[in-house]
This record gives C-alpha cells, structure tokens and sequence, in this order.
C-alpha cells in the first residue's frame, strides 16, 4: 500500500506537488495519470525517499522509506530504465543491486530469465536497445518479490510487442495481491491496463476513481443522430428538455435523450432517421475533459 | 509470478548483527561496481605502471645528472616525482564513483536501495580505499626497489633497512590511498565528472602557488598544503622550514578526511 498525505514539493518558486492526498491499494493496477509536468515523477520521487517534501509525506506499507530496512523487499521501483552504467553487464548491474538487499546469486538469475534476458546477461548495457533495458528494470523491481511496485512510463518508447509484454506482466503481478502504481500521460495506454486511475493535474489531485466510473462520470455522453429533416427534429428535441448541438456534417448532438426515446420521438412525428448512434466519451476524451479544463481543476470524483 | 519467498534472507532488527549484516551488503553491492567496470582496470593499470617506469627514468637522470650523483640525499625523490603523476589517475578512479552514477540517474537506483546514503559513501571509499592503498604501497616498493637498483651502480642508492626508509617508501604508497579518498569525496559533492576532475587537480596544485610568496610565508602557508606535507613524509632529510613529518602525515590526511566529511554533510541534504 502506498499513502501520500498532504504532500507538497516545491523547486524554488516552482510547486511540483500541490497537496496531494491519495492511497494505492493491493490487488490493482493503479494508474498514475496526468499531462507531461503534473508532478507524477515527482510524486514517486518523494514516495523513494530521493525528495524531501516541502511538507506532507508518503508512506509504503506504513513506513517511510528511508525507515526501511532491505527495501527492496518492500517496494520495486522503475523511474528510468536508462538509468544505467553504460560499461557494466546486465549481471553485473543486477547482481550489485541484488547484494545491497542481501538477496541472492540464484534471484538474479531467476529475474533474468523470466524477463527473457538470459541470452544477453553478459553483455554490456551500452549495446542495450531501451525495450532490454525495460525489462532490466523490471527485472529489477522484481528482485526483493517485493509487494509494492511503482514503475515510471514503463511503456514509453516501446514498440507493440513489448508494451504488450508489460501490459500482461503488471495485469499478473496485480492479480497476485500486489500494489501496482504505473505513470503515464496517455490515457490510452492506461484504459487498456489499469482498473484504477489517480488523475492529477499541475501537482493537484483531480480524480482518485476507477476506470469504468471516470467513463460514466464524462459529460460526453451523447446519441447522435442522423435525419433528413434535422431542424423540426432539433425543434422537436428541444421541447422534450433535450439538448441539442449541430455537429459539423450536419447531424445532431443530442444529450438529455436516450436512444429509443429519441427513436420513438421521430417515429410519433413521422421522421426518418438514418442513424442513431449512442456514444460515450473515450476514457481519452474523459481525461482531456479532466485535464483540459484548466478554470477547475478540483472536479474531483473522489 | 511465482517469486514470492525465495528470496531466503528475512529481515533482521536493528541489532548489531543487523548492522553488520547491512555494511556488508553496502560493501558486496560496491565491490561488485568497482570490478565490472572497466574504467577501474584501466586507471588503476595507468596508476602501477606510470610511477614503475618513471620512477626508474627519474632515477638514470639523476644519476647521471654531473655532480649529484653521490648524494643519497635524493634517493627517494624519484618515488614521489613519480608518485605525483599516478595519483590523477586514482583521482579520476574515486570521482567516477559517484559521477557516473548522478550523470547516468543510476544514483537514484542506488540510494532508492540504501536510503542510508552515507553508507553508500562510506562503502564506496572502503572499496577503492583498500584497493588503492594495496596498490600504492606494491608500486612504491617496487619503485624503491627499481631507482635504487639503477642507483646502485652510482653509489646514491639507500637500503631499506636505514632509519627513516621504511616509514618514507611507505607513506610514498599511502598517497594514492589519500588522493582516491578526495576523488570520492569531491564526486559526490560536485556530482560531474569533469567539474570533480578539475575541483580535485584545483585542491591538489592550487594551495601550493602559496610557494611564491616570499620567506618565511612561503614554507608556514605551504606546509598545510597536500603537495609539501607529501614531499616532507617522504623526505629522507625532512625540511626544516616545514612541520616535522608526523604533523605533515596529519595535514596530507586531514585533506581527505575534510572532503569526505563535507561530502557526508551534502549527500543527505539534497535530492537526488
């Protein structure tokens, strides 16, 4: 579990962190979202201990980090997978990290293999392509079997088959009962992999939710609809307490109206309807909507 | 994922075999940096061989330089001259240790797995410490051994055995030792390799222009600096005009112990 309380972090005159407050909790892929700048690596930053707070504090299973002993069997953590000495092999690099937590030669190995970098141990990581160095990073989260892990963009940069690859990892490794917190800023990747989503927007919270919720609670949910004789129809829309816009082709933009009634509506009135199409907001739009609107960041569904 | 519980070692508390048991994973997670790297190879080949051979070049100069043949008086000199060119390349060994680390982010991997950073210091000048002083002191024997070879053959050699020898060659190896211990120092505070390269050549070389100033303040300012209390403990015939060799022992390893300490007092209070 991780528990960030009231958190700020200031650089300066800049306010990375604005307040925050929110738990991640076992058993789901929490996904951290918000645009480039919103203060998610921050957040984890302060989480590892590697930031002070200006004020406030994060907690991983009840303590705080740098109160930790063996950390590593508490948390994983990939914040740059290019972190990395060029000059060192991907043994070398796992195994010293291995030794600061006292865990063992034949971990490593394990690590290795099931990231698939077994064939390639020996070699120095300058002549790694990023996705081997994902999965390095990975493996290095993975080293303590820690029940806490917290992975910065894991996906950026990588082609189809490995963002399949840690998609279905992280989906697993919440299905074992541990904590998963995954940053990323596009709601896309998340939609597909997280069941809970901690939104936040220049260092605010804006929605603590679960991924379904943040999709109904869209106001973009609307049935387009598609006559020949759109001006009675809107007309018509109207005086049922419907609202109605013009979308640019032509056709209407009703919210207010289910399908069938608007259905019904034009089969009373003798309207032919060419199309009808119920349509709710992608979890992308949902998010712009979130994000986007800069006058009210605290439309928190929290 | 299967992983959980093999990892075997449970947690102990914070007892004494507890601690003990976290300064040698710090020192095993270190030691294992130190040899996979092949920077640490290549500056510490260049740190034994440049002060065997030159030693050995300086000794046939001087030998052969008319009218100073005889004098044992400069026996161990070629020792130091020489000495004094190994120890940038252990400078660079000890900053590398952190810079590397802050110019790649790999620091922040490192310390997320210590959070007690000044065990991470101190596990890493543990390393290259012991490493440097085993290889100062093989090369400033095998040197003293090399130049009074060659200056045997013009009667100016010494023998180890001669009052004062032993304790010379041997503080002619600690200086790697106190060199590589600053390099780490000053990598951690300056956190670039370049910027620590040059804060460390700038700490060594730029106290002694206080060797210009006229007598006596010349030799009262200089003896604080590392390159005269160098000299004066490796010295055969000590300066009289400088702190006698064993308060020149304490300035040469107050200067380390000044920059690891300053590097203790950073290392905690900034982000990484």
């Amino acid at each position: 579990m991780i528990e960030v309380d009231h958190l700020v972090k200031r650089f300066g005159r800049v306010t990375a962190v604005d307040g925050l407050t929110f738990t991640v909790r076992p058993g789901h892929v929490t996904g951290f979202l918000g645009p480039n700048g919103a203060g998610k690596t921050t957040t984890m930053r302060v989480i590892l201990g590697l930031d002070v707070p200006t004020s406030g504090h994060a907690m991983v299973n009840r303590q705080s980090y740098p109160d930790l002993v063996r950390p590593l069997h508490q948390v994983g953590a990939l914040l740059d997978a290019s972190a990395l000495h060029p000059g060192r092999t991907a043994q070398a690099h796992l195994t010293s990290l291995a030794r600061s937590n006292g865990i063992g030669r034949r971990r490593v190995a394990e690590m290795l293999q099931l990231t698939g970098l077994e064939p390639v141990a020996g070699r120095r990581l300058k002549g790694f392509s990023l996705g081997m160095k994902q999965r390095l990073g990975i493996a290095a989260a993975l080293l303590g079997d820690p029940p806490v892990l917290m992975l910065d963009e894991p996906v950026n940069g990588l082609d189809t088959e490995g963002i399949a690859w840690i998609r279905q990892f992280l989906k697993a490794l919440a299905a074992d009962g541990r904590t998963v917190l995954v940053s990323s800023h596009l709601m896309s990747e998340m939609a597909q992999t997280a069941d809970r989503l901690i939104v936040i927007g220049r260092g605010r919270l804006i929605a603590d939710t679960t991924t379904a919720e943040l999709i109904q609670s869209s106001q973009r949910q609307d049935v387009l609809l598609r006559t020949p004789r759109a001006a009675e129809m809107a007309s018509l829309l109207a005086v049922r307490g419907a609202a109605v816009s013009r979308e640019e082709d032509g056709a209407l933009a009703v919210t207010g109206l289910d399908a069938p009634a608007i259905g019904d509506l034009a089969a009373e009135h003798g309207i032919a309807v060419h199309a009808l199409i119920p349509r709710a907001a992608s979890l992308e739009e949902a998010y712009l909507d979130l994000t986007g609107d800069a006058a009210d960041f605290r439309t928190a569904a929290s | 994922m299967t992983g959980r519980g093999m990892t075997g070692p449970s947690m102990t508390g914070p007892n004494m075999t507890g601690v003990m048991a976290r300064a040698r994973d710090v020192l095993g997670s270190e030691w294992t940096k130190f040899c996979s790297v092949r920077s640490t190879f290549w500056t510490l080949l260049v740190a034994v061989l440049t002060p065997v051979g030159l030693s050995a070049v300086i000794a046939a100069a001087l030998a052969s330089s008319p009218g100073q043949g005889a004098d044992q008086g400069d026996a161990l000199l070629p020792g130091l001259l020489s000495m004094e060119y190994a120890v940038l390349a252990v400078g660079v060994l000890g900053v590398l240790a952190f810079s590397t680390e802050y110019s790649t982010g790999l620091i922040r991997t490192t310390f997320a797995a210590v959070p007690r950073r000044r065990a991470v210091l101190a596990a890493k000048a543990a390393v290259i410490g012991v490493a440097t002083l085993i290889a100062g002191e093989v090369v400033a024997f095998i040197s003293f051994a090399l130049v009074q070879a060659v200056l045997a053959g013009h009667h100016s050699s010494v023998s180890l055995s001669r009052p004062g020898v032993p304790g010379a060659v041997l503080a002619d190896g600690l200086l790697l030792f106190v060199v590589a211990m600053m390099g780490v120092g000053l990598g951690a505070i300056v956190r670039h390799t370049a910027g620590g390269i040059a804060a460390l050549v700038g700490l060594i070389f730029l106290p002694s222009a206080a060797g210009v100033l006229p007598a006596p303040w010349g030799s009262r300012i200089g003896q604080f600096t590392m390159l005269d209390a160098a000299r004066q403990v490796t010295a055969l015939r000590p300066d009289a005009n400088l702190f006698a060799p064993a308060w020149s022992l304490l300035v040469l390893l107050a200067w380390p112990a000044a920059t690891l300490l300053a590097a203790a007092a950073v290392i905690t209070r900034r982000d990484a």
